[in-house]
């Protein structure tokens, strides 16, 4: 899975950039499977990609049109899919997210993710085997009714209260 | 039509009218100027009447991005700001990085004009399909992050980036400043006033339009080199730590560090407000532009208050220049001009002004309503800002900027106002650096380096300096001879990366750009077959537009020139010593290679 440390991020989005370039030839962070926000108010940035939660609140496809393929990532089946937005809704963070009609959701890029490469700062690293999948059951209750660019904000800035907690200790 | 690179589009916005219209970018129009700042230049030359009143309705505030901004190319995240300055009353503008620009450039619109003036305060939210004007009477008085956070919150959508103007640019204190991603201020020449006087609180963009390049891969392997060559850079690792506030102590050590209002070069507390000592301290982390792979920029924290930044202008504005050497204090302010939407440089100026006028007796508290202040006072000097941010009190003079308020005072106070055509000087003392000099004096938006950022002269390369501009004193700081073709060339590198659009940190003081990379990447990316010989003479040709636009506004040779002391007063100490500028011999020879007059 790829592992987000949000503390090292300096919200650069060179991720998002190479993830829509290198899957589309384009650049449009629509196009991006992984998708950085910068919450300027409280100096945090962050990715937010799909971390193959434990719960795989996404394979409720009502046209089975989802997978999980060997590393854990979720395949989508163009064929099957009605884009009925249902795994949109149900992920929990945003990392699912429809435009011009396909689903965008990180697929690994097969094993090297592109993003991991282009981050310089070490806050995206890779792991094949033996990740522990997090649990997104706080985030499904909290984020329900949100759009994913609300789930994507509320998740990250969740996450950034646990670093703000560790600068307010060194700096403030 | 523009396919690749560009998003092929104008947008024109008339606020009075509260009316939109969407134009195709003509691609011969943007051949030679090919975007950003010239763009928006060569748009004021041929629309703006040279006598309208920059604080009225028939100014016109121009965003202009490049071919190249937002694209895979490392910091190119830059967009420019221009219209007629109220501070200087000639070619007004200012760059920004951020994310503001790339965003920007997924609604499909290289420029945005707006003109007019709304009749009561909105925001504007541009998309692919054109401008929605709000009406916001509620945002009165809040700062960028409020308003930031507002826009957000109100469309749901996190993606949104915001440039607005603080109360400083609503109370139209000429030298207010736009600020976008929370602190990413486009500072310089008031546009924030203009913004302001036509009651626009702040423009939003949101786009889902792709940016395409013509020969992908090619673009991609130019940028490879590029990656490479700033991760390799031997500045990379100062300035992953220090961004700009390095040259706290690097022009310390060569006696140009303004201190006391440029009375002197060398400040002898460098060491508590020195960007060695903001990053140990202060720094929670490292912030990047769009795209950047140098991160330069800085989160920090000091007590209960954060902020990005301060770059080395507004550290040095805040510290040596006003004799403060209260480094947490120089960190408040800079949060607090770029919540309220001021420009540093111009704001330090009026103060430090102040301060040695008086020390000198030639102010007296009576003549600013009892106002007295010293070199370091700090809580004066908050006061003060903040009496320029709401116009109260003697803060309403103060806030037409340090030019305009000598206007009432004797002549040798007068001369003390450290600017050029009405633009306060940058940090960086030219009696110690001549390039950078004859950049103050010529530049058209008045005293400032990024028009030219003549940096290879403080990197001392003397064979390189014979081979680019025939002799070896262009590389040497102190000297005259060979500094005017240094800033002819390196002009045209400077407009490049303001046009096409590039961080000049990156490309010009790192000299990762010239002409023959800029023709490859332009190439693959637009399609468009730019050679590196077309691309330098366009980029020259392009001076006598500035030329004759400022010449519209009325200036003339006398003003490029630089404040007196410069030129006759000498410092006292420090590796600068006994050097004063030939500014007159310089100019002489820039006019001469633009075959001016």
């Amino acid at each position: 899975m790829i592992e987000v440390d949000i503390s090292k991020c300096t919200g650069c989005k060179r991720c998002e950039a190479v993830c829509a370039f290198f899957r589309t030839g384009k650049i449009n962070n629509r196009l991006a499977r992984i998708k950085v926000m910068n919450l300027y108010e409280i100096g945090i940035d962050g990715p937010v990609v799909c971390n193959q939660c434990k719960e795989r609140y996404c394979m409720c496809c009502p046209d089975d049109a989802l997978s999980m393929g060997s590393l854990s990532q979720v395949i989508i089946s163009p064929t099957l899919c009605t884009l009925c937005a249902a795994c949109e809704e149900a992920c929990p963070i945003g990392a699912i997210e429809i435009f011009d009609d396909l689903v965008y959701v990180c697929d690994l890029c097969g094993g090297r993710p592109k993003c991991v490469e282009a981050c310089t700062e070490g806050a995206i690293t890779y792991e094949a085997e033996g990740a522990e999948y997090p649990s997104l059951a706080f985030f499904k209750k909290e984020t329900n009714k949100m759009n994913p660019s609300q789930k994507r904000h509320f998740y990250i800035k969740r996450q950034g209260s646990e670093v703000r907690k560790k600068w307010s200790k060194r700096y403030a | 039509m523009l396919k690749f690179g560009y998003g092929g589009r104008v947008l024109r916005i008339n606020l009075t009218e509260r009316k939109s219209q969407i134009e195709m970018l003509d691609p011969l129009w943007v051949r030679d100027v090919i975007g950003g700042r010239a763009a928006n230049t060569k748009r004021l030359f041929e629309e703006l009447d040279p006598n309208c009143d920059s604080l009225g309705p028939d100014n016109i505030l121009i965003f202009g991005i490049g071919p190249l901004t937002g694209s895979l190319l490392p910091a190119s995240a830059y967009y420019t700001v221009t219209a007629k300055s109220p501070l200087t009353g000639i070619l007004g503008d200012s760059t920004a990085g951020g994310q503001f620009a790339a965003e920007m450039k997924l609604t499909g619109f290289d420029q945005i004009i707006i003109t007019g003036r709304a009749d009561s305060l909105v925001y504007l939210m541009v998309t692919e399909s054109g401008a929605e004007l709000v009406d916001c009477p509620e945002y009165a008085g809040k700062t960028i992050t409020e308003v930031t956070k507002s826009i957000r919150r109100e469309r749901k959508n996190y993606s949104i980036q915001v440039a607005a103007i603080g109360p400083a640019g609503e109370n139209h204190v000429l030298f207010s400043a736009i600020v976008s991603s929370g602190n990413r201020v486009n500072g310089r020449t008031g546009m924030g006033a203009v913004m302001g006087a036509k009651n626009l609180k702040a423009l939003a963009v949101r786009g889902s339009h792709s940016l395409e390049v013509a020969d992908p891969l090619a673009f991609l392997s130019e940028v490879e080199k590029i990656v490479k060559d700033i991760l390799s850079h031997k500045e990379y690792k100062k300035r992953y730590q220090m961004g700009t506030t390095m040259l706290m102590k690097d022009l310390n050590n060569i006696g140009i560090l303004p201190t006391k209002h440029f009375q002197e070069g060398v400040c002898i507390y460098v060491d508590e407000i020195s960007g060695q000592k903001l990053e140990s301290k202060h720094k929670v982390k490292n912030k990047a532009c769009f795209n950047c792979n140098l991160h330069c920029s800085r989160y920090y924290m000091v007590g209960d208050l954060e902020a990005e930044g301060p770059e080395f202008e507004t550290l040095c504005s805040f510290t040596s220049r006003i004799g403060n050497s209260n480094l947490p204090f120089a960190l408040e302010m800079n949060a607090y001009l770029n919540q309220m939407g001021l420009d540093s440089i111009s704001t330090s100026e009026v103060m430090g002004w102040i301060m040695e006028c008086q020390e000198k007796g030639l102010i007296h508290p009576d003549d600013l309503d009892g106002l007295s202040i010293t070199w370091g006072e700090v809580d004066k000097i908050r006061d003060i800002v903040n009496m320029i941010t709401f116009r109260r009190g003697i803060g309403d003079k103060l806030a037409n900027g340090a030019k305009k308020l000598a206007e009432s005072f004797g002549e040798e106070a007068r001369k003390l106002v450290m600017q050029v055509k009405g633009l306060d000087m940058i940090c960086g003392d030219p009696r110690g650096i001549k390039g950078y000099g004859l950049t103050y004096a010529i530049a058209s938006r008045g005293a400032d380096h990024l028009r030219a950022e003549p940096y290879f002269e403080l990197t001392n390369r003397k064979d390189e300096a014979k081979k680019r501009f025939g002799t070896e004193k262009a590389a040497d700081r102190l000297a005259e001879e060979g500094k005017a073709a240094l800033v002819s060339y390196s002009e045209k590198i400077a407009l490049l990366t303001d046009s096409m659009t590039m961080c000049k940190n990156i490309g010009l003081c790192m000299d990762i750009l010239n002409f023959e990379r800029a023709s490859a990447l332009l190439k693959s990316a637009t399609g468009i077959d730019y050679s590196p010989e077309y691309l330098e003479k366009i980029m020259g040709d392009f001076f006598d537009i500035e030329f004759k636009l400022n010449r519209s506004f009325g200036l003339r040779r006398e003003d490029d020139t630089l404040p007196e002391r410069f030129l006759k007063e000498p410092l006292n100490e420090g590796p600068t010593k006994g050097s004063t500028v030939d500014i007159k011999r310089m100019v002489d020879e820039y006019y001469k290679i633009h075959k001016w007059e």
